[in-house]
């Protein structure tokens, strides 16, 4: 915006904006106030911070993998399928996005602990039990993940001109070559924010995860947990580790920069 | 550009004027609340320990019936949790422990008003779900049998109760097989609801969810107790209501209520 541009807003837009702002901007200055730097490397390569900075990584990571390896078929289908299923089906896939992650938590136990049919089927047949695992874990980071991915991929899928494929089609493509050599290459940056918004979101899940796979040391205590644990225990070593989450989201949102702008 | 800003400020005024009449809302809504003697209600904020819940919430009844215009208002965690809250500068008027550090950490810090008085002690059970999948019958068990083991976290009163008692017995449990529950209560789900093959929970929690759980007794180290403690905060907000809250608490009312529950007397 311009200077001239900068002088012709209104200051009703301008207070707002600032309420806003500082909605934002004062817990993070209150969390760098709150920070011990001193003893912050410290507080960061203890073995507890070490143990839930690997955890959480891992998660999360296994968590967006298994978003884009189910979640791409999906939001294909959600694009491209016709019926109207479709926006039940869209609805259904959605709903983690705006669930409390703890009634996620409360779902996914009520499907797989070991006294729900599917759970101890799980158990009886294969010897798995995903509460209190970091299976448990890597599921329920999953679950509110998935929708992450589904809705950006969606999205890039629809606002492809459909004449595209068609094209592909008439030079001879099959519907699965036109897919792989033309729709795929044209949607990836799409899907790479997707994937990259899917992480992000599972780095920082605590409710579903407490609430299903528990607080397990090295197995289940991800970042959050620990920094919720540590709260009671060690407050610098709570700050130290949420600090290293606002970190992780900043490089996030820096990352995917311009991705999230309008298409016009 | 120009009707990208109009947008913007409509976006703006119409999020400001939600928040406005929002806001305006909540103060409508006071005085239909209010009771018909015309005063306000004199709100009164208790911090107790998690395991306290259903004795607090029938005082805080009674008490409620005894003043009329009082409403209390209960929060319950980890005694832990709930001092720090305190040590922060949440208003509490009075605060109920689950053991003597966190009453002591709050009087070091010069924010209690006299002194805590010990209400009840309380110790713990091994919980397993009902049934007792795992065939768990003594404390010793849970360092050899298969699967998770519910505990407080460490620094919360129970948990630090748990630590006591398993160094007693000479139990050691890994800690890849110990989930931790930020307090007595969500320790107690993780064994009832969840899929944990034992916890150590307060007797007193365990006789809540008794349709879930069964309990073994703890045999090898019957005189494991914490002691609860119950005390008025100096900056009180609202004043002289929390010694008579305390009073209620420490008085035969509150002490049957206690019993009633489970806990044991003070010493």
């Amino acid at each position: 915006m311009n200077r001239r541009g900068v002088e012709r807003t209104s200051p009703l837009v301008l207070a707002g904006s600032a309420v806003a702002l500082a909605l934002v901007v004062l817990p993070l200055v209150g969390l760098l106030t709150r920070v011990r730097w001193s003893t912050l490397a410290e507080d960061l390569t203890s073995r507890a911070a070490l143990d839930a900075l690997r955890l959480s990584l891992m998660c999360s990571l296994l968590a967006a993998a298994i978003s884009v390896v189910a979640g791409t078929p999906l939001a294909w289908l959600l694009a491209r399928g016709r019926g109207r299923g479709r926006s039940l089906l869209r609805g259904l896939v959605l709903l983690p996005m705006v669930l409390p992650p703890v009634v996620g938590g409360v779902a996914l136990l009520s499907a797989f602990s070991l006294r729900s049919p599917i759970g101890g089927w799980l158990h009886d047949t294969f010897g798995l039990q995903l509460t209190f695992s970091t299976a448990g874990a890597v599921l329920a980071e999953a679950f509110v993940a998935l929708p992450f991915f589904v809705v950006t991929l969606e999205g890039a899928l629809r606002s492809l001109d459909p004449g595209l494929e068609e094209d592909a089609a008439s030079l001879g493509a099959g519907r699965a070559m036109a897919a792989r050599r033309v729709v795929l290459p044209l949607v990836a940056p799409a899907a790479a924010s997707g994937a990259v918004l899917a992480w992000a979101r599972a780095l920082g899940e605590f409710g579903a995860t407490v609430t299903f796979a528990g607080n397990v040391e090295g197995r289940t205590r991800t970042l959050p947990l620990a920094v919720a644990l540590l709260l009671e225990s060690d407050r610098d070593a709570a700050v130290a580790l949420s600090l290293v989450l606002v970190a992780v989201s900043l490089v996030v949102i820096v990352a995917l920069r311009g991705r999230w702008a309008v298409r016009r | 550009m120009t009707d990208r800003r109009r947008a913007v400020t409509a976006g703006v005024v119409g999020a400001l004027t939600v928040f406005i009449v929002g806001a305006a809302g909540c103060t409508d809504a006071d005085p239909v609340e209010r009771p018909t003697t015309g005063t306000a209600p004199t709100e009164l904020t208790v911090s107790a320990a998690a395991s306290l819940t259903e004795s607090f919430e029938a005082l805080a009844e009674r008490f409620e019936a005894d003043h009329p215009g009082t409403d209390v208002v209960l929060t319950f965690d980890s005694s832990t949790a709930l001092a720090d809250q305190i040590l922060e500068g949440a208003p509490v008027d009075v605060f109920a422990s689950a053991d003597t550090a966190n009453p002591t950490r709050l009087a070091e810090a010069g924010l209690t008003d006299g002194e805590a008085v010990a209400i009840a002690r309380n110790r713990l059970a091994m919980v397993v779900p009902a049934g007792n999948p795992a065939g768990v019958d003594d404390l010793a068990d849970l360092a050899t049998l298969e699967g998770t083991v519910a505990l407080c976290a460490e620094e919360v009163p129970c948990g630090k109760l748990a630590a006591t008692v398993l160094d007693a017995a000479g139990v050691t449990v890994a800690a890849d097989r110990v989930t931790r529950g930020q307090n007595a209560r969500a320790t107690l789900a993780a064994v009832a609801d969840g899929d944990a093959v034992a916890g150590l929970v307060y007797v007193t929690d365990a006789a809540v969810a008794d349709d879930l759980l069964d309990v073994v007794p703890i045999e090898s180290v019957p005189d494991a107790t914490t002691e609860l403690q119950v005390v008025a905060l100096r900056d009180a907000p609202a004043g002289a209501l929390a010694a008579e809250l305390v009073e209620l608490i420490v008085g035969p009312v509150g002490q049957a209520e206690l019993r009633r529950a489970g806990f044991l007397s003070p010493r």
